[in-house]
């Protein structure tokens, strides 16, 4: 019966790996001796799950599943990546859990040490749904071949999986749940970088948690730009002009809006938000016209008669001129931000300025 | 989050309300180009895109406040802009 270690590992690409290589070689060869035999339905769950390493080389994705279901799992990579395939139905198995921990370091190794640990942990994992998991007994093996093998980055053309004992063993099956087994491992992967993910179980539950999460971090985003916007000297935002095309409002020129960062990307374009007091009617649909303008000595020499309300449907408008997620949280700093203008207002007799503000919003 | 339906935590959650959630993530992620109907986004892709853009945005609020409190390092305490920064972070 090939084995993984005697039929893979002498085809393989010799160089780069080549101390992986030998490492590996020389741990299935120790198997053998030891005759330790893997489940098949085992192995083949390990191998399903380096599907989900296969996204990173998407290339490869397509070959995997034209090359490995159904397959006759004694394909030699072409590229020399050392996938196993354990050939020979039925092999008995013994000693599994020792077999299983050393296949967790036989795994192909990828680019990135994280991926691989993940893999490890998610190829035992699975085994031990269908068997306990039993003490280590090749530990130490196991654990000798680890850096070896999170060092090296190689890339598999085929993925070899094999139906476990009682599933079903045709090709949508298993391909199906290849897939399945790489969604899950994104879905841990993500769940290590939500805080609080961990709570919860389930995918819905974890979805829930990532969404919002998500939109936490981003109304933050904008919330810090807006601020640093504020915090600029002149800050000279132009939505007007490209939306309304016409509503030119003169500007104070600001050095700052050239340097003005708009990190965001999409999120802000480098359209400029401007506040200011300009003599339009305070009619609804003129768009968001507010300059940031700090210094309000009306250094705008232009003039500024009766300070009619710039129109500012803060909401909607803002939103569409910035192509802002999250509107709510737009709101709030735009409102946060309008109540910190108190001041400023009252300078320039802005009273109804204010009460405009405060209407429309 | 009130927009979900919450199924009952006895059971399995309905394949349609993973979907629901699965759009509406692929909603908030930063348009990547989103051809027409792509109603077929792999859900693998997707969430590797998730992590990404978590990831980039983590990156991005910690330059923000970087930024941020190099400038108000800097900014004369009595110019207004402190004054609006103030009033934004009360």
């Amino acid at each position: 019966m090939a084995h993984c270690g005697g039929g893979g590992l002498p085809s393989r690409r010799p160089g780069a790996q080549l101390q992986q290589e030998t490492a590996v070689e020389s741990l299935c060869q120790s198997l053998m001796l030891d005759d330790v035999m893997l489940h098949d339905g085992r192995y083949r769950a390990i191998c399903g799950a380096f599907g989900g390493y296969l996204q990173e080389w998407p290339d490869m994705s397509s070959a995997c599943y034209a090359g490995g279901f159904g397959a006759t799992p004694v394909q030699e990579v072409s590229n020399g990546g050392n996938s196993f395939s354990c050939s020979g139905g039925g092999s008995t198995k013994r000693k599994s859990d020792a077999y299983l921990d050393a296949k967790g370091e036989c795994k192909r190794p990828r680019g990135k040490q994280q991926v691989c640990e993940l893999d490890q942990s998610s190829g035992r994992g699975k085994p031990e749904k269908a068997k306990p998991a039993g003490t280590r007994k090749k530990g130490d093996v196991a654990a000798q071949k680890q850096d070896p093998r999170a060092a090296g980055g190689q890339k598999t053309d085929y993925i070899h999986v094999r139906a476990r004992r009682g599933q079903a063993t045709d090709s949508h099956s298993l391909a199906e749940r290849v897939r399945r087994e790489r969604i899950s491992e994104r879905m841990r992967y993500l769940q290590e970088l939500v805080p609080g993910c961990d709570k919860v179980t389930g995918k819905a539950g974890m979805l829930d948690e990532i969404i919002n999460y998500v939109q936490s971090l981003q109304k933050q985003v904008e919330f810090l730009s807006m601020k640093i916007a504020a915090s600029n000297p002149v800050v000279n935002f132009d939505i007007v002009e490209d939306l309304f095309g016409g509503r030119r409002l003169g500007q104070a020129c600001s050095p700052a809006a050239a340097t003005m960062p708009m990190p965001i990307h999409g999120q802000m374009d480098t359209s400029c938000l401007q506040m200011q007091q300009m003599h339009q009617p305070a009619a609804a649909g003129f768009g968001l016209e507010m300059v940031v303008n700090n210094q309000y000595t009306p250094a705008q020499s232009r003039p500024l008669p009766a300070a009619t309300p710039p129109p500012v449907s803060a909401g909607a408008s803002v939103e569409s001129c910035l192509d802002v997620n999250g509107a709510a949280a737009w709101d709030i700093g735009s409102q946060n931000l309008f109540s910190g203008f108190d001041a400023q207002f009252q300078q320039v007799q802005s009273d109804c300025l204010l009460d405009n503000l405060k209407m429309e919003m | 989050m009130s927009g979900r339906r919450s199924s009952s935590r006895g059971n399995s959650v309905s394949e349609e309300e993973i979907n629901e959630l699965i759009s509406k993530l692929q909603s908030l992620l930063p348009a990547s180009a989103r051809r027409r109907g792509s109603s077929q986004a792999s859900t693998t892709k997707l969430l590797k895109e998730t992590c990404s853009y978590i990831k980039s945005l983590h990156r991005e609020v910690d330059d923000l406040s970087d930024r941020l409190s190099d400038l108000m390092a800097t900014m004369d305490h009595n110019s207004p802009g402190a004054e609006i920064i103030r009033s934004l972070l009360r």
